[in-house]
């Protein structure tokens, strides 16, 4: 019998209205270059932008010999070459999903021996000194803003299926490029590695936080309480490696501390939500304010008082061997403190758990429809607890990241409201823990400009305030839905009662 | 695997759900459960599969005492359900909602979904059934989706299966293949406990009938010691009448005229896509269709409860596109709501209150400080003894009625107004057989009356037994529009959307 399912008819039908928003976000990217070109070409015709690309001298290998780069380039693209054979780069989309294992990591290699003599002749010249580029401004502005309209342009022609596709973020990371080479036109260099370096570690706690996000929605219950769980995790693992005056083993025991004080406040909102069924954003809210007034009382009554109690003391700077010395890019990713290299740990292992195991499958299954996984024999309450619990305690490491990341002692109201912007940053990541590691890239990447643009204030046209408001305004969009409807679990906050 | 239910009682607060039931199902068989809505069946199969505990009485497999404390327990004495909601997560692909409780790991707390497909895979070919188990569930059809329900319980071990009215969501097509599923079930040596209310089912496939009436068996009988009529009075305990009694239809001018109506649902996506039909006073329309083709947004667009995107609604030649729910109203559009409880009905409101909740601003209903008490609690006990409305008063709250008389109210609300044309949605749904028969003699007088009637429900059933032309919308298009004398098949054809493609073709 030919059944036309009209099931199947829906999902096209999605498609369409995806569709419709890739036209938008194609004519919205194409507005966007067109200001590019009719403003900052227009504006400062005659300046230049001096950009540097290092980030210091003393993390950047030493100048290598010609012949040693084009030999590194000739086996590195020999090995990508046979790693990824041309029928396989034909379809690129399905060489991803092929080449496992032994074949990625020669990839990988590959690419990375072809990057590295490139980075370097672009990062230092031959005296081993940071280079830097000094570009007209003008032209700057007409050809990244060209780039922006062709995405644009591409966008809304192909009309994309996946509103939030790599197109949208590559023709904004033009038109941001773009807005910098002119913010800093004229005097100082714009220190891009710096800034990109600046945001990865920014990011940590965001990652951390949204994870966490990720993980209790996952099971269907909203943790609002993230913001909380920081204030206790940096409040708690400051206090306990100051007791031990910084010693090294006392960081790692701050960490599990810091992360148990987060699981604490977790286990307290599974009581709350699951046994006694209250408003799961209420209890949130309710920790948060909580955690807000204790923090302040030990603050004034205590850290102020005994003042080695609040020390500074910050976590091993890890620099991997080799990789960190790739120009530009290696101390960006591979000469942070050991947080940020647990934040891409837990990001893996998140998304690991969650979708290959057997507790990542009950805990979806629980958060979208939790009677369907009673009736075959799932305790719905338990997997909400072991969920809840352990986000709490992800949420509590990612709190030590404002005081020990930095190296900094804890100061009442550090958390500044990241708690609740790992939730947007959840949302964009749509309620997965890798999106969660490119969206907390992203607002990592908006927090540590607004911070580096006040290097830049003359330039500006636009008030400092606004830059700094720029993470808490990209959130409101977030919300309230800019980046499309993603769908949530199912049962996200829904509370529920065996009969 | 022999199965004994002996003495279950079941008590909600002050009602009893089921008194002194005892039921045995033997090995191979196929046991039909029958009753009206709320006569305990769905209760009686909750406990059995430990979704709840009985106040009294034991479950017995192989003629020993087995305690049942949750769906656990009953899987693992080898009862598998297959809910009349589908237990199935839309967003799991096949693979993941059949392993889902029961997942092999190798090692630990990875799934090993090699095993996992190859078991299933092998299952599934046991009892001929095509599937692919890395489809995404909301993806499939609603009659495959039953088969992954089935396949989930199976992989349990399953020797027993409860089906909870499982040929609700079906076409009549979808319901034969299941039959045939159903069968090849019982030839494997499971044994089958299918609740249903369609006594047509039950006399084709039942090797054993087991009645419930008000929570207690009133009756155990085979097919060949019994018909319809049998069951039917079994089942409401007095004679019914089966057929809808009518005359011919002597439809007048026409009243309502759709003109290429485009409606979108909350998503935004097209779920009525340019249809057009006339109805005519003095005749009943029927629009049939499987659930969740666009009659839901269909009825919204025609009451004015949501605004279409496209199109016309000329009633008596005014064009309502785009009015408010009062301007359609106050054209005579009457409307019975597919949801009464949400739509319908205020339920903690009186009865009196909730007749007149779209005629307040009737004159006879207020005086200058406000409602007309009196006048609202006189035109309540009126309507209560003219629609047979059970309660103690006019002035008890809705939401402690009964369905069917809830129902009632509704009707009685819409029919005292002045009305061109009365739009039924699901008109039936939930009521026991004299609620049934109530219901449908006032549709048939007041088309009588001359006013216009569109009827949409998704019991085949009904649609033939009321409508004087049927029009079958299938993924929101009307499919023909054919007189009731149409072959059930053909109907079943229309409505999978099957058919008229195949003859224009």
């Amino acid at each position: 019998m030919a059944t036309v399912s009209k099931e199947i008819v829906t999902l096209s039908n999605i498609r369409v209205v995806s569709r419709a928003r890739s036209l938008a976000y194609g004519i919205a990217l194409m507005v966007l270059g067109a200001i590019e070109i009719l403003w900052y070409g227009g504006a400062s015709s005659k300046l230049n932008t001096i950009v540097q690309l290092g980030y210091n001298t003393a993390t950047v290998m030493p100048a290598v010999g010609a012949v040693w780069r084009i030999a590194l380039l000739l086996i590195g693209g020999g090995i990508t070459y046979l790693a990824i054979k041309p029928q396989t780069l034909a379809s690129f989309a399905k060489a991803i999903t092929t080449v496992r294992g032994l074949r990625s990591v020669a990839a990988i290699v590959g690419a990375y021996l072809v990057i590295w003599p490139v980075l370097l002749w672009a990062g230092v010249n031959h005296g081993g000194q940071l280079r830097t580029f000094s570009l007209p401004v003008a032209t700057t502005g007409y050809v990244l803003g060209a780039v922006s309209i062709a995405t644009g342009v591409l966008m809304a022609w192909r009309r994309v299926d996946r509103s939030a596709s790599g197109l949208l973020y590559g023709g904004l990371i033009v038109f941001m490029l773009g807005f910098l080479i002119w913010v800093a036109r004229g005097s100082l260099p714009l220190q891009l590695t710096g800034i990109l370096a600046s945001a990865v570690a920014v990011s940590t706690f965001l990652i951390f936080g949204s994870v966490s996000g990720t993980l209790c929605e996952r099971a269907g219950v909203v943790n609002i309480a993230i913001e909380g769980q920081f204030m206790a995790g940096a409040l708690s693992s400051v206090v306990f490696v100051s007791v031990f005056h910084g010693s090294g083993m006392s960081k790692t025991l701050a960490l599990l501390l810091a992360g148990l004080f987060g699981a604490l406040f977790g286990w307290v909102l599974a009581v709350m939500a699951l046994r006694y069924q209250a408003n799961q954003v209420i209890v949130g809210v309710v920790i948060v304010a909580f955690c807000t007034a204790m923090s302040q009382f030990l603050m004034t009554q205590v850290l102020d008082v005994h003042q080695n109690l609040n020390g500074s003391f910050g976590l091993p700077v890890w620099s991997v061997p080799v990789l960190s010395k790739i120009p530009v890019l290696g101390p960006v990713l591979f000469d942070q403190n050991v947080l940020v290299f647990f934040a891409f740990a837990v990001v893996i292992i998140s998304s690991f758990v969650l979708f290959r195991t057997r507790w990542g499958l009950r805990v979806r299954s629980v958060g979208e429809k939790p009677i369907a996984s009673e009736t075959v024999g799932i305790d719905v309450i338990r997997m909400r607890y072991s969920a809840v619990i352990i986000g709490g305690f992800v949420a509590g490491i990612g709190g030590a990241g404002f005081t020990l990341g930095p190296g900094s002692s804890f100061n009442y109201g550090m958390t500044s409201g990241y708690g609740y912007i790992a939730l947007a940053i959840m949302i964009f990541g749509r309620w997965r823990p890798y999106g969660a590691l490119m969206a907390s890239l992203l607002f990592g990447f908006t927090i540590a400009l607004s911070a580096n643009l006040n290097l830049y204030l003359g330039q500006l046209v636009i008030p400092q305030q606004f830059i700094s408001a720029l993470p808490y305004v990209i959130t409101i969009l977030v919300v309230s839905g800019v980046v499309g409807r993603i769908r949530p679990p199912a049962a996200d906050g829904v509370p529920f009662q065996r009969n | 695997m022999k199965l004994e239910l002996r003495g279950i009682t079941k008590r909600f607060g002050s009602m009893t759900a089921n008194s002194n039931v005892n039921l045995v199902v033997k090995p191979g068989e196929i046991h039909c459960l029958l009753g009206e809505n709320g006569a305990g069946k769905s209760t009686l199969m909750n406990i059995l599969y430990g979704m709840l505990t009985p106040d009294e009485g034991q479950i017995l497999v192989n003629d020993e005492i087995v305690t049942i404390r949750d769906p656990k327990d009953a899987v693992a004495h080898g009862i598998g359900m297959v809910h009349q909601h589908f237990m199935l997560i839309p967003v799991f692909d096949v693979a993941d909602n059949v392993i889902l409780g029961s997942e092999p790991v190798k090692p630990w707390p990875v799934i090993d979904y090699k095993t996992a497909i190859a078991e299933l895979l092998v299952l599934a070919e046991k009892y001929g059934f095509e599937i692919d188990p890395r489809a995404t569930v909301e993806n499939l059809p609603i009659g495959t989706q039953q088969r992954v329900e089935i396949l989930k319980a199976l992989s349990h071990d399953a020797s027993v299966l409860i089906l909870d009215e499982p040929t609700a969501v079906l076409t009549p097509q979808e319901t034969d293949a299941f039959m045939v599923i159903l069968r090849s079930l019982k030839e494997s040596g499971k044994s089958i406990i299918f609740i249903t209310h369609k006594l047509r089912e039950v006399l084709e496939i039942a090797d054993v009938i087991t009645v419930m009436r008000l929570g207690e068996i009133v009756g155990v009988t085979t097919p060949s010691e019994t018909d319809e009529r049998g069951l039917a009075t079994m089942m409401v305990g007095r004679e019914v009448n089966l057929v809808v009694d009518k005359n011919p239809a002597t439809p007048g001018d026409v009243v309502l005229d759709v003109k290429d109506l485009f409606v979108e649902d909350e998503r935004g996506l097209t779920s009525v896509k340019g249809i057009s039909f006339e109805v005519r006073a003095g005749e009943i329309l029927a629009v049939a269709g499987v659930q969740g083709n666009g009659q839901t947004e269909l009825v919204e667009a025609l009451t004015g409860m949501r605004r279409p995107s496209g199109g016309e609604v000329i009633l008596n030649n005014v064009n309502l596109h785009g009015e408010s729910v009062r301007k359609f109203l106050d054209a005579g559009i009457g409307h019975v709501p597919e949801d009464r409880q949400r739509f319908g009905l205020v339920l903690s409101l009186s009865i009196s209150d909730n007749l007149v909740l779209d005629q307040l601003d009737d004159p006879k209903f207020h005086n200058r400080f406000g409602r007309n008490l009196k006048a609202i609690k006189l035109n309540g006990e009126q309507l209560r003894k003219e629609f047979d409305i059970r309660s103690q008063s006019a002035e008890e709250p809705v939401g402690a009625l009964s369905g069917g008389n809830q129902q009632k109210v509704v009707m009685a609300r819409e029919l005292s107004r002045e009305l061109k044309i009365l739009i039924c949605s699901q008109p039936t749904r939930g009521l026991d057989v004299g609620s049934i028969e109530f219901m449908h003699r006032q549709i048939v007088a007041i088309r009588d009356s001359g006013v216009a009637v569109i009827i949409v429900s998704s019991e085949l059933d009904e649609v033939v037994a009321l409508g004087d032309r049927i029009a079958v919308l299938f993924d929101g298009e009307i499919q023909d529009i054919v007189p009731p004398s149409t072959s059930r098949e053909d109907l079943g054809l229309l409505m999978a959307g099957a058919y008229s493609r195949e003859v224009s073709a």
